[in-house]
């Protein structure tokens, strides 16, 4: 099997790679159920879209670069943002972040794949139906839905061409589906973690990105269930003209916020928990030095977790919500500081006194950890209602949650592809192009992200297709910015789609990491370890402490150099 | 990095202490720069939010030019040599530590907590306390409790009747440093009541009656914004606010209520002819606009605005 | 150490001792999904709750309130349809297969009688969904949970059918043991919802 001259035509169409042999890339245009191909379906599929997100960013950026609606119709650009947001939260972070879970969850615990690698495949094969149908709606007459990725009634429920196959419906269509596919998910990778781990690896010695998709997942199954609960009513509110959320029926519109938001903000933290996981993971490899706090850093993510199910009226303080409601959401939101905080500071503690490599991979996650303790200050100022009731639904809370979703948890999914893009391709990526869209993409970032904050202090409110002229100084900043992000995006594809082609081979081990996956090959075969699951015997990240992970750590090793 | 000999032990401390008073200094000067980024504060409202935003703005600075320096620190001195792949000192954890960085920011938020609850009530005394009513309780009577002033939103123009005078304007005038009362009632979907100036924002929900109290504090001529996404002309759903003295107030009411009904403002529906005139692009199916409200005083939107 | 993976295997392993570990994680993933499902009741429940709450006049025009006697015997079925499904189980433990049979067959009958009675139930009912909030709410939870006693139905048909298999019940009873689960969880959510449509008024 080491000769490519004469090879079996069954490993020509084998599902799974084969060392020696010529990879069969079609196994990725199947129902393949090995959760490495299905991670790399999800992680490509969802960089498609991101590139679909962006154009539309950019149109909206192109758009606001003069005070006048004058790009596009103000019909086409509600549609934009609504379609911007939507895609860029069903469609990409969210398929990104299932598909590192797809990739590293088995290897790192030592689990030969998923618990349910059916299952898995069809949660995501949901992804391409959902952005089918969601694209489909730029065609239906009247155009996508245009009520914001919130969708709150009454302005979803107004259907101008009393259609039934609307823009909206197909969006609640979309947005249910991906509910499911991610409950599907969710079910799925709680379950191989609680499971399928290998011998030795008790929780607590599981690696911090294990803790933190376990985590995640958890809010998703709590969370998502309401969010289809209120979607389902929506649904039902237009289709079929039900009064839940319609007042002149008897509904109460300020219903729905609550539904939505009652998932919709853990879901920030659904995004931004396995981000903490990679800072967690790529510090101690980058910086030679263990994980500063590995109990406290596991523990902050479970008190995450339940904190972030008793904070969502913060994003309703100016919906008519009590006095003393909001005092108590302030303060539920001010303790999520805390939990975080311990992360933040314990990633210092590891970088401190370390032996730094600044790779790509490395400066990514130092730029996601700078851009989201910026967010993090900011968000701070959201909690504390008097401020936020002046910067609720501004540009401030806008350029918020894209440091949060862009500058942290992309730039922190940037950083997992380039650190494992040698794992799961067996080819190393190019560094020069790796720094040049770390570059780019850092600054422009900022350039993008940081006007907005001043333009929601000076009070230009979000998803407006025109402004009034003191605005127009930031917004040309911004839309500079955007359009340095859309061009950050060409050395990155560039860089992965030809280093996977005729990259360098990459060892099992390249930056020398400690971690079961590291002990195997790269890319590792179908089923991991197969029968030869080795047993744990330490905590993670031993750097410099000479201790081995795994028993005959050794002849582990030796094993995969001959390789 | 090994271990700290003790020559450099007091040089260290003495560097750490100046960078902590350099960073205290840039704190605070942040905080004092915060009115440059905001509008001109024109209510009773406005310093109190403003107060609490530097103070915010001091503590932000601190946490984040902190926490960069020492990533920049590390990145400048703690760097690996090129061939060097040795791993560095092995530091697992150090539980004083963890308490100490749990207990100061959870000091901190608690801090800013009980200072922002401390903003809440004087605001509430002074400022929105704002009141909701089912609107069969309130349609009945005439008299509206405690609102002077009715503010009416539809998509997309801003209405503003002043029943005991029997005024309607499609400008909101209020009289300097009085508490005035506004009955927010929407005729469609949500809107945003916003006027940046007054740093006040209150959803104006269909099926429910509000009551904000404003007191305006600075004469002059500011921006009414629709803050809840509405529909397609929610950006140019905005308003102007006239806040003059009693005695103009006054006699603004009086001479409104001797003129005749007429449109009022609404730039919705001027776009909206335009388009269905062929004069203006469009785009994809829209709700109509609601037909200007008539009105005593259209006023104006265009004039130059204070914030 | 091997690294390269058998061309001619499946790629799911097919030894015994991991069949019987995948059932294991089967039923795992099965409450995990049962607790995630009882949020959504839950978000209805809540929206009921509040909506009734709020409104200035519940019942729509003419209605009195809800006959609940019928639905109360109904009620009665479908709880006791858990005993049965119990019943069935035990049967299964100790090997008599007929015996599951049987009290599976008549826990199906019982749920699909409580079906029946709703149906008669909707036809009878003087109000549509559509008129207002309590119109809108009792036809989406009695709706919604009624798709899942028929879900519940047609699981039970499933492991009926698997029954038959020869020895197919010898390694374990995981889908029996999820499939009752799922009954008692439709059940206890009915019991929650009589209570709240039908005496909480």
């Amino acid at each position: 099997m080491t000769s490519t001259a004469g090879v079996d035509s069954r490993i020509l169409k084998a599902p799974h790679p084969v060392p020696g042999a010529p990879d069969n890339w079609k196994r990725f245009f199947s129902f393949n159920t090995d959760a490495k191909v299905i991670g790399i379906q999800y992680i490509v599929t969802a960089l498609l879209f991101l590139l679909v997100g962006g154009l539309l960013a950019m149109i909206m950026r192109g758009e606001l670069i003069t005070p006048e609606a004058d790009l596009v119709d103000r019909t086409v650009y509600n549609g934009l943002y609504t379609m911007h947001g939507t895609i860029m939260l069903f469609l990409f972070i969210f398929p990104v972040l299932n598909g590192l879970n797809n990739l590293l969850i088995p290897c790192m615990i030592g689990a030969p794949d998923m618990a349910f690698p059916k299952l898995n495949a069809a949660a995501f094969w949901m992804v391409p139906v959902f952005g089918v149908i969601l694209m489909a709606s730029f065609l239906v007459p009247g155009g996508p839905a245009s009520s914001g990725w919130w969708s709150y009634p009454p302005v979803s429920l107004q259907n101008p061409l009393g259609h039934l196959i609307n823009g909206e419906a197909l969006w609640i269509l979309a947005v249910a589906l991906s509910g499911i596919s991610s409950i599907m998910g969710a079910v799925n990778f709680v379950t191989t973690i609680l499971r399928m781990r290998a011998p030795g690896m008790t929780l607590g010695r599981m690696p911090i990105f294990c803790w933190t998709a376990l985590s995640a997942q958890t809010i998703q199954l709590i969370g998502l269930p309401a969010l289809t609960g209120g979607a389902v009513m929506l649904l039902f509110d237009l289709a079929v003209g039900t009064s839940f959320y319609r007042p002149e029926g008897g509904g109460d519109p300020v219903l729905y916020q609550h539904f939505f938001w009652f998932y919709s903000h853990p879901a920030v933290y659904v995004i931004i928990l396995p981000v903490f996981g990679v800072f967690s993971e790529l510090f101690p490899v980058y910086a030679r030095k263990p994980l500063f706090g590995y109990p406290f850093v596991a523990g902050a993510s479970l008190v995450i977790v339940g904190l972030s199910l008793i904070v969502w009226v913060h994003h309703m303080f100016p919906s008519g919500v009590p006095q003393w409601m909001r005092d108590v959401f302030m303060v539920t939101t001010m303790l999520i500081a805390v939990p975080t905080g311990i992360k933040v500071f314990a990633w210092l503690a590891t970088l401190w006194g370390g032996k730094l490599r600044l790779n790509t991979a490395m400066l990514f996650a130092l730029g996601g950890l700078f851009n989201f303790v910026f967010a993090g200050v900011t968000g701070i100022m959201l909690a504390t209602v008097p401020v936020d009731i002046h910067v609720n639904n501004t540009y401030f809370v806008v350029g918020h949650f894209h440091y949060v979703i862009y500058g942290a948890a992309t730039m922190g999914v940037y950083a997992a592809i380039y650190h494992w893009f040698p794992k799961f391709t067996g080819h190393m990526y190019y560094e020069g192009l790796g720094k040049l869209h770390f570059l780019l993409t850092f600054v422009g970032t900022n350039l993008n992200f940081f006007p907005m904050h001043p333009l929601g202090l000076m009070g230009m409110p979000r998803r407006v297709s025109s402004y009034d002229p003191e605005f127009a100084f930031w917004n040309v900043i911004a839309s500079l910015g955007a359009f340095l992000l859309g061009v950050s995006i060409i050395p990155f594809l560039l860089n992965l789609v030809s280093s996977w082609v005729r990259g360098p081979k990459s060892p099992a081990n390249p930056w020398n990491a400690i971690g079961l996956e590291w002990l195997l090959p790269s890319p590792p075969p179908a089923e991991n370890f197969e029968e030869h699951v080795p047993t744990v015997i330490s905590g993670p990240y031993g750097y410099g402490t000479g201790r081995p992970l795994v028993e005959h750590q050794d002849e582990i090793e030796r094993a995969l150099l001959q390789a | 990095m090994t271990s700290t000999p003790q020559r450099f032990f007091w040089p260290r401390l003495i560097g750490l202490a100046l960078w902590l008073v350099l960073l205290t200094l840039l704190s605070l000067w942040m905080g004092a720069q915060v009115p440059r980024w905001l509008p001109v504060s024109a209510s009773s409202a406005a310093p109190l939010v403003d107060g609490l935003f530097g103070f915010e703005t001091a503590v932000a600075t601190f946490v984040f030019v902190g926490v960069v320096s020492v990533m920049v620190w590390v990145m400048l001195f703690n760097r690996a040599e090129k061939y060097d792949i040795s791993d560095a000192e092995p530091i697992e954890g150090n539980t004083t530590l963890e308490i100490i960085w749990t207990v100061i920011p959870l000091v901190l938020v608690m801090g800013i907590a009980a200072y922002t609850i401390q903003v809440n009530r004087e605001i509430g005394l002074i400022g929105p306390m704002d009141h909701s009513h089912a609107p069969a309780s309130s349609a009945a009577g005439a008299s509206v409790p405690g609102g002077e002033v009715q503010v009416i939103a539809r998509q997309w123009s801003w209405e503003f009747r002043y029943p005991v005078a029997g005024v309607s304007s499609t400008e909101l005038h209020m009289p300097i440093d009085r508490r005035l009362g506004l009955q927010l009632e929407s005729k469609d979907v949500i809107h945003g009541f916003y006027v940046p100036a007054f740093r006040l924002k209150q959803q104006v929900i269909p099926g429910r009656s509000i009551t904000l109290f404003i007191t305006p504090t600075r004469e002059g001529r500011y921006r009414l914004r629709d803050s809840e996404y509405s529909g397609t002309w929610f950006a140019a759903n905005q308003a102007d606010v006239v806040v003059e003295s009693e005695e103009a107030y006054q006699d603004w009411l009086r001479r409104a209520s001797r003129l005749p009904l007429q449109p009022g403002l609404s730039e919705a529906s001027r776009e909206y002819a335009q388009q269905l005139s062929g004069e203006r692009g469009s785009g994809y199916a829209t709700i109509a606009p609601a037909p200007p409200p008539l009105v005593n005083v259209p006023g104006s939107n265009t004039l130059p605005h204070d914030g | 150490m091997t690294i390269s993976p058998p061309l001619d295997a499946p790629p799911t392993p097919q030894g015994q001792g991991h069949q019987a570990a995948h059932a294991n994680h089967s039923l795992t993933g099965f409450i995990i999904f049962l607790c995630s499902e009882s949020v959504i009741f839950l978000a209805f429940f809540t929206g009921y709750a509040v909506l009734k709450l709020s409104a200035l006049q519940w019942l729509p025009p003419g209605v009195e309130g809800l006959e609940w006697r019928s639905p109360l015997l109904y009620t009665l079925v479908l709880v006791s349809s858990s005993g049965t499904v119990a019943l069935a189980e035990r049967c299964l433990s100790r090997g008599q297969l007929w015996g599951f049979r049987a009290f599976w067959l008549l826990s199906m009958a019982m749920g699909a009688v409580f079906l029946y009675g709703q149906a008669i139930e909707w036809r009878s009912l003087p109000f549509g969904i559509t008129s207002g909030s309590f119109g809108s709410c009792f036809y989406l939870l009695t709706g919604f949970h009624g798709l899942h006693v028929l879900s519940g139905i047609l699981l039970m048909a499933l492991m009926l059918q698997r029954s038959f298999r020869p020895a197919n019940y010898a390694a374990g009873e995981q889908g029996v043991i999820a499939t009752s689960l799922f009954w008692h969880f439709v059940d206890v959510i009915w019991v929650m919802l009589f209570l709240l449509l039908y005496a909480w008024s």
